[in-house]
């Protein structure tokens, strides 16, 4: 189960924006939430790509997800299905891949799908950060 | 040739010729070795025929002599032969000789160059998607890794600290275990010799490396082991048979379900099974899988050349392959293998488990 609509925020800090992570690796969830946290996100999981969807469609207000952080290689729903199916319902909200698979193709047409980042683990901390920084930030360029 | 109706094919020759007779015959459809025959009887190719459970004589004679023979095939390059056969071949029986028979023998070797080409195209590609797996499974530990590594670095509380570097050391520990996985692969993959091969062993060690070609985490493996004999085989070959139908199950069932692997001796024969709770195949589908070429999967994602490679090596040691499909319900492929005498293997069937610690 996703944590919709409660998640990981530091609440001494005001929200920097609210971010979905989802992999099936538990830890890397985690290392994940715990960055950016610290950073100032807000941070909800979903452990496979039907988790995910799960996750957004029982929230009351799913545009409230700024960033998706997907990786591909996962059980049930995969990360191209999960990727394209969040392009069509919530095409404003920009997609960050993190995958083990740094596969040329892959990349390519995922970022013509509009995906904003294809970031191949093992990921630095920061990058994450920066990169979902950016994507939160040309959402918000976007908006309004 | 109707499709039941078989061609017995007797053989004289027992040397180069005949050897890769019985390898190419074994290997089509719709052919029967009757027997194969040579005054010396340490021929290889008799030695060959022993081992596949198939008529060997010193004694071409009787051999031509069978009433069931619709094919005797000369390769012994003996000038005496063609008049001996004449004299004692049935009438139906026809002859390949002479000219007729080397031009046979030099095709054969074609397709055994063609064959080699195909099974080394297919290991190349299964190679490929399983290099990219090996990645994949590196690639997610060393991100949390280094994930964690950074979080120490930024942070004062020891508690925290204490706690990554805890899934630090586990990390490393997994990636070690792997490490030591795909060793032993490649060096099970790499042993060219025959040698007396354990099977409950061999498939869980495909269950080990299947997890590098497909996702795992959904499926319940049930090892359903009862003692089996050794058989004698090239390891490397046995490994790639159950990991093509270990890997196909699973993706049949699109990564989630049973999959049950049971050995068992029945009739006489050693009895491998490779079980899934997938959609099945369809009847007009399953009458082609062993086609080379023939493939169900999207375009670029399968060569067509698995099973009939797994159909290949099967064959090669003496067995065969039958599968068993009910639309809806799964797929099961059933090998059975000739018992070679060995001693039998004792290792009791382990409990029902998940392969997600490799």
């Amino acid at each position: 189960m996703g944590m919709w609509p409660f998640g990981h925020h530091d609440p001494s800090k005001p929200s920097m924006g609210r971010v979905l992570i989802v992999d099936d690796e538990e830890n890397i969830r985690k290392v994940a939430r715990l960055t950016l946290t610290k950073a100032g996100y807000e941070v909800i999981e979903g452990k496979d790509g039907a988790d995910a969807i799960e996750a957004l469609n029982s929230g009351e207000n799913p545009l409230l997800v700024d960033v998706i952080i997907c990786d591909i290689r996962m059980p049930k729903i995969n990360g191209v299905e999960a990727i394209s199916y969040f392009r069509s319902q919530y095409p404003s909200v920009p997609i960050i891949v993190q995958t083990g698979f740094p596969d040329l193709n892959l990349a390519t047409s995922l970022m013509k799908q509009g995906v904003s980042e294809y970031l191949v683990k093992p990921v630095d901390n920061a990058k994450l950060v920066a990169a979902v920084a950016k994507a939160v930030e040309g959402r918000e360029m976007f908006t309004t | 040739m109707g499709a039941e109706q078989s061609v017995n094919i007797a053989i004289l020759g027992g040397g180069r010729g005949g050897t890769a007779l019985i390898e190419l015959f074994t290997r089509c459809h719709g052919i029967a070795i009757t027997g194969i025959a040579d005054t010396n009887p340490e021929a290889p190719g008799l030695r060959l025929a022993r081992n596949l459970n198939i008529h060997a004589t010193d004694d071409p004679v009787s051999l031509v002599s069978d009433p069931t023979v619709d094919l005797i095939v000369d390769v012994t390059g003996n000038p005496s032969m063609p008049a001996l056969i004449e004299q004692h071949k049935s009438p139906r029986a026809e002859i390949l000789g002479g000219t007729a028979a080397k031009l046979v023998w030099s095709l054969i070797q074609d397709e055994r160059d063609l064959y080699e080409h195909l099974a080394h195209a297919e290991k190349l590609s299964t190679l490929g998607t399983f290099a990219a797996g090996i990645a994949h499974e590196f690639n997610n530990p060393l991100h949390m890794m280094l994930g964690f590594a950074q979080l120490i670095q930024d942070t004062q509380d020891p508690a925290e600290v204490q706690e990554y570097i805890q899934e630090i050391v586990k990390l490393i520990k997994h990636l070690s275990n792997m490490s030591t996985s795909v060793n032993l692969y490649a060096r099970t993959s790499a042993q060219g010799e025959m040698v007396p091969v354990q099977i409950p062993t061999l498939l869980d060690e495909a269950v080990r490396m299947a997890k590098f070609s497909t996702i795992l985490d959904e499926v319940t493996v049930i090892p359903q082991y009862d003692p089996v004999p050794d058989i004698l085989a090239e390891p490397g070959e046995l490994l790639q048979v159950f990991m093509n139908l270990i890997v196909n199950a699973v993706q049949a069932m699109n990564a989630r379900g049973q999959l049950t692997l049971r050995t068992r001796v029945e009739q006489g024969s050693i009895t491998v099974s490779v079980e899934d709770t997938g959609p099945g195949i369809a009847p007009q589908d399953l009458a082609r899988i062993f086609a080379p070429f023939f493939t169900t999967k999207k375009s670029g994602k399968g060569t067509g050349l698995g099973l009939y490679i797994v159909d290949t090596i099967i064959r090669k040691y003496g067995g065969r392959i039958e599968p068993r499909s009910e639309v809806g319900k799964g797929t099961a492929f059933r090998i059975h293998f000739p018992v070679t005498g060995l001693s039998h293997g004792t290792r009791p069937s382990p409990q029902p488990a998940t392969p997600a610690s490799i």
